[in-house]
Parts: C-alpha cells; sequence; structure tokens
C-alpha cells in the first residue's frame, strides 16, 4: 500500500473549486483546505506501485494548481516494494559483464 | 466513529502532512496520527542525493523504515520533499541488494576469468590483500589506487584519506567529486584562497536577480528552485535569467533566456566585464580596497595525455590538439592574436600558474569582448535573429550592473564540467568582484554542488590526491607536517608527490602503472568519459579491481571483488552541503545480510597490515625533491620508535583504535537508543565514527574551517550548522565583518584565505617581475579569454553531445533504478533532439538510433519533444541508464587546471539503428 501526503497550493480565490476537482480524482481525498493561505492537504492512495507517480502527475494538471509538493510517504505494507524488480535491471544472477561490455 | 485501519492510516497521514507544512489539525485527526504512528520512531537525518542537502525524518518500526517525509524544522527544505527525496526510504529495499561479497572465482580459487561466487567477508579480505601486498612489493605506493566519493560520509572519508596517505604512504586516492566541481575548487583557491561559497541558500530570499549559468536548477536543484519560484512569484522586481545551450525546465519562470554555444559563456562573461568597465560601474573603492587583478597562461592544452599511444585511430585528430591548436577566428580575436596561428600547449604542465597585472592589462584583456564580436560567437539558437540576442545580452549586463539592484549568480555542471572550467568559474567573481557585489546577503556568486557531501567530504576533509584536511595541500611542506602532527605519525609519512587524480587513475590502470584500486560509494566505470578504455582496462589487464557496493552496477559487474556496503540510514554518517553546513544522523535500520559500513570495511582492511609493511624505504617513481633522495620516499621507522610505535604495531591500532580514540566509548548517550554495526562489529568498545569526527575537527579549528563537537550536531534543535562555528555560531555571509569573526575588525571584507596569496607580476603576455608579492586579505580579478571546445562537429561527426541528469534518478542509477515508482517514471535515457535535426535524419520520435563518436557508440531512442527542447545541432542523452551506456561516446577531454572531465561538449553523428 503506497500512501501519499501531498501538500496542494492554489491561490485562495480558487481553493474550494481545486478542492472540488481533487475530490473527483480516483484514490484521493482532500482532507484540508486552508483558504487564507491557499494550502490544501491531500492524501492519495495508489491502486498499484509506479501509479503513485503519476497520480501525483494528474495532481499537478489540475487547473489552478500552482504547486504540489510531496510530504510524507508510508510504505509499512508495501510488500510489492521488495518483490518487484523494475523491467530491465538484472538480479543477483545478472552479475557477470554483460556481452555488450566485454566487446 | 468507526474508521477501518486502511482510513484511519490515511487520517493520520494527512495529519502528519498538515503539521508538517504549518496547517493546523483537529483533535481527531491529531489522535489519529498518534495512533497511526504510535509505534514508529522517528529521527532526523540528511536526504541522500544532492548537494542541497534537504533534512528528512526517517520512521522506522522493527528494524525496518516505515515513512519519510520532509523535515519542517530543516531551514534548507522547511518539510518539502523533491520527488527522489521522497523516495529515500525505498532505496535501501531493492531486490538485487548485494548482501555478501562475491568473487571472481574458478575452482574454488581467484581467476580473473570466473565467475561471481559468493564468499565469506574473511576469504574477501584474504584475496584483496593478497593482491594488494603484491602490487605495492611490485610498484610500491604508486601502484595501488582509491576512487572515493563526495557521497562518503565525513568520518568515512576521513578513516580512507588517513589509511591511504599516513598508512599506505599512498596519494592515490581522488573522488568522484573531481568529475562534478573540482572547477569550482581550483577557482576558489586561485580566487579567494579558500575552498567554497562565501554566501548561502538565504540568498535566494534577499535577492532581486538570479542568474543560472549551466545549472537547470528546475530539475537538478528542485527543492532551491522551489524558493527560487517563491521569490520570483512574491517579490515583483526579482528577474530570472537561464544561460543554457538549450531550453531547459528552468526557462519556464526565467525573464530571460539566453541560448549560447557551448564554451562561449567565456565570451559572454568578458561582455559583462567590458560593460563594467565602458559604463564606469567598477566599484573602485571596493576594488582598490579587496582585490588585485591576474591573468595566467593560454595553451594549457586540453587535459588529455600528451601521448596517442592509447587512442583508438579514430581519435587521434582530437587527441592531437593537446600539443597544438590553429586558432580560429574567436579565439585569434578573444587571445589577440592572429587567425591560423599554429599554437604549441606549451603550459600543460603548469596550467595553473598566475601573475598579478595591473588594472589597464585587464581592460587590455577584455576589450575585443564587444557586443557585436560576443553576440556573433555566442549566439546558439541558429534561428535567433541577432538583434535579439544582442538585446538580451544587453539586458543581462543591466542586470548586473543596476546600482541597486542585488545579483545572484548560480552554478553547476555547465561551468564546472568545462574544458575552460577554472576559467569560466573565475570569470562569474570577476563580474561580481568588478560590481562589489560579493558576500553579502543577495548579492555573490553561489557555486553549486551535485553530491551530498562533495563540500563536506571530498573538499573539506580534502580526499583528493592533493589535498588533506582543512585546504592543506600535499606539495606543501608545512601542511604535510601539521598533518603528520594531528595524525601523530612521524614527519616526512606523507608522501610529498600529488598521486593520480580520477581520470589519471583510470588511464594508470589502462598502462599499468596502477595494478590494484579500490572503489567506494561511486561507480566509475559508469561515469566517467571514453569508458571503452577503462571497462578493456579493468576486464583484460592484469589488475585487481575491489568494488564497495550497494546494489551491481556497471563497476561492480567488471570487478574482481565486490563488497556488500551499508547504505546511508544503515550507518552513522554526516554530510556538508553548498551551503557549508553540517548535518549528521544515526544509525536508523541495520544493514541486510552481510552489507557492512564502507568505513568498518577501511578499518578492517587496515587490521591486516602492520606497520612495517609500509613505513620503512619505499620506492616512488618520479619523486624528485630537495630533502629527499630521488625517487624514494623515507624510511620513518626509526622517528616512529622514538614515539612510541614499533613496525610490529597494526595499522589499525597506530591510525584508528589507538589509545585515544578507545577513549571515545561505544554505547554513547548520543544514541538515544540507535545502534551501530560498526562499533559493534569491531568490536573494541569504541566509537569510531565519533572519534574519526574528533579528529577531523582538529583540522580546521582556527583556519576559518571550525567545526562543532560531535554531539552538538546530534541535538534535537540542530539542524545542522554552516562552518565556520566560532563560539558556538554560524557563518552565514564569509568574507563580511557583519557576518565573519575571521575578518579584521574595521576591514569591512577580508578575504583571508591563505592559498596562492603570493603571486609575480607582468601583463597579458607574461611575467615581467617572479619576485612574488603578497597579496594577503584580497581576492583575485581574472582576466581569462574565451578558448574553443578542442572538438566539435564537423562533416562527418555533426551534432553536439551534451549530457547529464535527469530529475528522477541520481547518478548512475544504482540507486533510484531500484525504486519503482522513478524506474517507471524514467524507465530509460532517451536522446533528445530538435524536430528539424531528427527529421533531416528521416527519424521520428521513439526511433531507434545510434549516436556515436569518435570513441565509440550506443542505442537509444529518439525524444523530440518533453521536457528540454534542444537548439538545433546537438543532442543531449542523460547518463543514469546503464542501458544506454553514453559514457562509451563521451571524451575523456578535463579543464587542465582542475582535471574535471568536460561532459558537455563532444562531436557525434545520430543515424538509424
Amino acid at each position: 500500500m503506497n500512501i501519499s501526503g501531498i501538500m496542494v497550493t492554489a491561490l485562495p480565490e480558487h481553493v474550494a473549486e481545486v478542492a472540488q476537482s481533487l475530490s473527483a480524482l480516483e484514490g484521493l481525498e482532500v482532507f484540508q483546505a486552508d483558504v487564507t493561505s491557499g494550502k490544501l492537504v491531500v492524501v492519495q492512495e495508489a491502486p498499484s506501485v509506479g501509479e503513485e507517480v503519476e497520480g501525483f502527475k494528474r495532481i499537478r494538471a489540475v487547473p489552478h494548481v500552482i504547486a504540489a509538493d510531496l510530504v510524507q510517504h508510508y510504505f509499512e505494507e508495501d510488500n510489492e516494494l521488495i518483490h518487484a524488480i523494475p523491467d530491465g535491471l538484472e538480479g543477483l544472477e545478472g552479475i557477470r559483464v554483460p556481452t555488450e561490455l566485454q566487446d | 466513529m468507526h474508521l477501518s485501519r486502511r482510513e484511519f492510516i490515511k487520517t493520520g497521514i494527512a495529519a502528519s502532512t498538515a503539521a508538517t507544512v504549518g496547517l493546523p489539525i483537529s483533535k481527531m485527526a491529531e489522535a489519529a496520527a498518534a495512533e497511526v504512528e504510535k509505534d514508529w520512531q522517528w529521527d532526523k537525518a540528511v536526504c541522500r542525493f544532492c548537494g542541497t542537502g534537504c533534512g528528512i525524518m526517517v520512521a522506522t518500526k522493527d528494524g525496518r523504515i516505515v515513512a519519510t517525509k520532509g523535515d519542517p524544522a530543516a531551514p534548507v527544505n522547511k518539510g518539502l520533499n523533491c520527488i527522489k527525496g521522497y523516495f529515500n526510504g525505498k532505496i535501501l529495499y531493492g531486490k538485487d541488494r548485494l548482501t555478501q561479497p562475491l568473487l571472481r572465482m574458478k575452482n574454488g580459487k581467484f581467476d580473473k576469468k570466473g565467475q561471481f561466487v559468493p564468499v565469506t567477508w574473511e576469504q574477501a579480505f584474504d584475496e584483496m590483500e593478497r593482491q594488494f601486498r603484491k602490487t605495492y612489493a611490485e610498484k610500491g605506493p604508486a601502484g595501488v589506487a582509491m576512487f572515493g566519493s563526495g557521497q562518503w560520509t565525513i568520518p568515512e572519508g576521513y578513516a580512507m584519506n588517513k589509511l591511504f596517505k599516513a598508512g599506505f604512504r599512498s596519494n592515490n586516492l581522488d573522488p568522484n567529486a573531481r568529475n562534478c566541481m573540482a572547477s569550482a575548487v581550483t577557482a576558489f583557491y586561485s580566487v579567494f584562497g579558500t575552498d567554497e561559497p562565501a554566501g548561502n541558500y538565504d540568498d535566494i530570499e534577499h535577492t532581486d536577480t538570479m542568474v543560472l549559468w549551466g545549472a537547470n536548477m528546475a530539475e537538478m536543484h528542485p527543492i532551491l528552485w522551489s524558493r527560487i519560484t517563491d521569490r520570483r512569484l512574491g517579490h515583483k522586481d526579482c528577474r530570472i535569467v537561464n544561460l543554457t545551450t538549450f531550453r531547459n525546465m528552468s526557462s519556464d519562470i526565467a525573464d530571460l533566456e539566453i541560448i549560447f554555444k557551448p564554451n562561449t559563456d567565456l565570451a559572454i562573461q568578458n561582455y559583462i566585464a567590458r560593460e563594467i568597465i565602458a559604463r564606469d560601474a567598477v566599484n573602485k573603492a571596493f576594488v582598490d580596497k579587496h582585490c588585485i587583478f591576474a591573468t595566467g597562461p593560454y595553451d594549457i592544452g586540453y587535459g588529455m595525455r600528451a601521448t596517442d599511444k592509447y587512442a583508438y585511430a579514430a581519435e587521434k585528430d582530437t587527441q592531437a590538439k593537446e600539443l597544438k591548436v590553429t586558432l580560429d577566428k574567436y579565439e585569434a580575436i578573444g587571445q589577440r592574436r592572429k587567425v591560423g596561428d599554429v599554437v604549441e600547449q606549451k603550459n600543460t604542465a603548469a596550467p595553473a600558474k598566475h601573475w598579478s597585472i595591473s588594472f589597464d592589462d585587464f581592460k587590455k584583456g577584455v576589450e575585443p569582448y564587444t557586443l557585436d564580436f560576443v553576440a556573433e560567437l555566442a549566439k546558439g539558437d541558429p534561428d535567433e535573429p541577432l538583434d535579439k540576442f544582442k538585446t538580451k545580452l544587453q539586458q543581462l549586463a543591466d542586470l548586473y550592473i543596476e546600482p541597486e539592484r542585488k545579483v545572484v549568480s548560480f552554478w553547476t555542471m555547465g561551468f564546472n564540467q568545462h574544458q575552460r572550467g577554472t576559467w569560466v568559474n573565475e570569470q562569474c567573481y570577476m563580474n561580481h568582484l568588478l560590481l562589489g557585489k560579493q558576500s553579502v546577503p543577495g548579492s555573490g556568486a553561489f557555486s553549486l554542488t551535485g553530491q551530498p557531501s562533495a563540500c563536506g567530504t571530498a573538499r573539506e576533509v580534502g580526499t583528493f590526491c592533493h589535498r588533506l584536511p582543512a585546504d592543506r595541500l600535499i606539495p606543501n611542506p608545512q601542511h604535510r607536517a601539521e598533518t603528520e602532527k594531528y595524525w601523530k605519525v612521524p614527519a616526512k609519512t606523507i608522501n610529498p608527490k600529488i598521486g593520480s587524480f580520477y581520470a589519471k587513475i583510470l588511464r594508470d590502470l589502462e598502462d599499468g602503472s596502477v595494478k590494484w584500486a579500490w572503489v567506494q560509494v561511486n561507480n566509475p566505470w559508469h561515469t566517467h568519459p571514453n569508458a571503452n578504455h577503462w571497462i578493456k582496462a579493468a576486464r583484460e589487464q592484469d589488475n585487481f579491481i575491489v568494488v564497495s557496493e550497494a546494489y551491481p552496477g556497471i563497476s561492480a559487474k567488471v570487478a574482481d571483488l565486490i563488497l556488500p556496503s551499508a547504505m546511508i540510514f544503515e550507518k552513522w554518517g554526516a554530510y556538508g552541503n553548498a551551503e557549508r553546513r553540517t548535518q549528521h544522523w544515526r544509525q536508523q535500520v541495520p544493514p541486510p545480510g552481510q552489507a557492512r559500513g564502507d568505513i568498518w570495511q577501511t578499518m578492517e582492511f587496515a587490521k591486516r597490515f602492520k606497520i612495517k609493511d609500509f613505513w620503512g624505504e619505499q620506492k616512488l617513481p618520479g619523486l624528485k625533491l630537495d630533502g629527499y633522495q630521488d625517487n624514494t620516499l623515507p624510511s620513518v621507522l626509526a622517528e616512529a620508535q622514538a614515539m612510541g610505535i614499533s613496525p610490529e604495531d597494526n595499522l589499525y591500532k597506530v591510525l584508528f583504535a589507538n589509545a585515544e580514540n578507545l577513549k571515545v566509548k561505544w554505547p554513547d548517550a548520543v544514541s538515544k537508543g540507535h545502534d551501530n554495526h560498526v562499533a559493534k562489529l569491531l568490536g573494541d568498545g569504541w566509537f569510531p565514527e565519533k572519534a574519526m569526527w574528533n579528529e577531523y575537527q582538529l583540522f580546521g579549528k582556527g583556519k576559518g574551517k571550525d567545526l562543532a563537537d560531535f554531539d552538538v550536531y546530534h541535538q534535537d534543535s540542530v539542524r545542522g550548522l554552516k562552518w565556520p562555528v566560532v563560539n558556538g555560531k554560524e557563518v552565514a555571509w564569509r568574507f563580511n565583518e557583519q557576518y565573519d569573526p575571521y575578518v579584521t575588525k574595521g576591514a569591512g571584507f577580508e578575504f583571508y584565505g591563505k592559498l596562492l596569496k603570493a603571486i609575480p607580476s607582468g601583463n597579458l603576455d607574461g611575467v615581467t617581475d617572479p619576485a612574488p608579492k603578497s597579496l594577503a586579505g584580497k581576492a583575485k580579478i581574472f582576466f581569462r579569454p574565451y578558448a574553443a571546445p578542442v572538438e566539435q562537429p564537423d562533416a562527418n561527426y555533426d551534432l553536439w553531445l551534451s549530457t547529464g541528469r535527469v530529475l528522477e534518478h541520481w547518478h548512475s542509477g544504482t540507486m533510484t533504478r531500484r525504486v519503482p515508482e522513478l524506474h517507471r517514471a524514467v524507465p530509460a535515457a532517451v536522446m533528445w533532439i530538435h524536430p528539424a535535426d531528427a527529421q533531416k535524419r528521416g527519424l521520428k520520435r521513439n526511433d531507434l538510433v545510434w549516436v556515436e563518436s569518435r570513441r565509440g557508440k550506443v542505442k537509444v531512442r529518439v525524444e523530440t519533444g518533453g521536457r528540454n527542447t534542444m537548439t538545433k545541432g546537438m543532442v543531449f542523452v542523460p547518463f543514469f541508464d546503464e542501458g544506454v551506456f553514453i559514457n562509451r561516446v563521451t571524451l575523456d577531454s578535463t579543464c587542465p587546471i582542475s582535471k574535471e572531465s568536460d561532459y558537455k561538449k563532444c562531436a557525434v553523428k545520430v543515424y538509424k539503428a
């Protein structure tokens, strides 16, 4: 489970609208929206590893969002983390000189 | 109200996020946060990646990191994280983490051609020792070498520096920081006589103008960039200039974007200087009191070998320019010589020498750099009208010169990785000093760094082949003597001959002069340019390569022995960032399997040797120095005996676990329940990281490099301290009386650095009076001319190639590519190219192409859009991806003064694969 605490910044006059747009996005919950400072606290739960970053890009694309900063990252129960080695990276068995380096 | 566990956790994360950024939170949310985190132990730490030095908080539970967040109390980042920083906790947990020593073996024995087989630490050290002794017996101290790092913790770098220089008496220890900021260092030395910036990050909030010279901060220093963006949006007169060779993300909020041709930053700086003089804007009071003018030779080569013996046939034409070059039109004008002159490079052996000149000579030097001349030379975008480019240059000069306007210049690799890197750094100070806009809040030339401890470890500890701690230099007999005193080793233990710099160690491995090398915390075979040579040297020659690593990168794969290393939060450590801030952290979690801290590896290896192995007479080819027998390091065994050190004493006991250090006990109250696997494994009841800190601290005391006590940095209220820390107070702006206690009262400013402060005098053409004159307390304003890049596009190799980083990945990707999120965000390197250049070659986005230079070629996919917009005639390929091994293509030319490689310009061709 990947859960991120994200701070979103918008102009005070757009906070309500931004909060609404963000709430409409899947996996996203707006916990706080502070009109005075233009800051919103949202929590994103990524359905799978890798979609966390995509989701973050999605937030930045919301109209009137000036900035989205990652603040807290929780991955206690992220079992995928240790089991999913990214494609294209070799494992331990691969620790030998790749043929392309031997020429 | 009933919450599911997941909802509960999310409420807790939200509350914690709100608290971090300073928003009020409800009682219920507070309770949820407390409940979620009830078994967690939070502790302050520092980010593993770039030179910004952000504070992060790390939460652990049952020996595992469960969460990280930006540290709200950290003045650098105020609770924010960039995307790499955000994933600090995950880099420890990649599936292919190295957890046991691996040795190449066949039939149960080491074999260079064997496959990696897991071995015990004992077996690993046995082979490492056997190979070390073989090479040392054959070649002496010059035959062994160490690739160190700007990612070493301070105690790690200190310990290895001591083992090599005092123990092995070898100066062949050089960090990857050589390829990152050596040009910044040589300019700090030549201009100020002491290393590292005068200002600090608060300059951002004080300034009106930020000029980026070859620094794509939006991607490479994102947190500083968010502070810059805030300043730009919150201060209406704030202006941002982005000087670059192609459009990058930093242009998005720039008020002025200047696209220039490679190397012409040298000419643009001289244009600004000429304008300062022409507009009568020189701050005479400041310059007269605090500066002198200087210059040096132009014919200094390009940092390549003098011989073409090792060059491939295709490389020989570029390599021949190391000996002589034919001046083009622009060099001829800029250097006041004739077009077509063939200039022998006569000063390659002493490229750093310089002498004072008069202001009139300086003025004569910059005189050719008129707007017309510089605009024609420097305009990078062929489609931009010349008049528009001229207007931009004038606007740039206006921003620097406007009397009330504060200006900060930022730079990183665009200046540092440059065939004239030292010069272009010096030129930046030239303009700030001429204007008196230096060492005051909001004004100054600010050299940023790329690595988390390039400053703290590589530079301050002096883990270079020519340096010793705290601005001391190997060739200086007094500096060696002081170091020997602090290290409690006999006089003349330290080898007086400068060792091999990073590129030279690789060249030495190729030509057989070095045969044993150890790598810690960096990846030379991936990151050093012209890599095909070095791969061959590692794999096909009788060399023994040891690589301490966390993940199997290219260097590990070409090694003979791999040692599994503990990563950042698995050990105690300290880093120093670009604003002189030193930050410490505790071990948070144990290293996995057999992985061990680098400092444990260093000390454990030292245990295998005795004093008599090194402190007797040693051969040292090339040593010729008063007080020394030619080609020989003297025996210091008798002096050692007199000091109570026996030839039979163990190196570990003499250098590390000596009587003084054994008094620094582990466990220590400062640990607050945190463990120390290094202390436990060494088992003598001492606290190695703290003892090393205590020793190291002595070097800077009273020398302008004062550091606080170990425990101070670990206090809950402290988030690092900017040195010099004098009477418990940090220094915000160096050389300025208002802030810096080292400045003489009443002086206003004083550039008190001690190095290179007595020089001959002369004119633009050379020395006229060789007698060195003192210029204590003053900075030097250098005249440096334009010089053309050594390799330029031609009919065959018709494009410029530049390389660098991307936001999501760190260096060679060994850590960040193990974080699935980062890997998936940018899984592979691509080649950015201008759409017109692509079309001309019949290429479209995503096509697979070869990028080929005189040195090698790689396959990569084409990108014509995205975050970079290429200038016509130039391609950019990031270097993080070992599958797109771009350093097989790059040129290993360096700044001849700093010996830092230029990754930003060489000639390539691109064609369909």
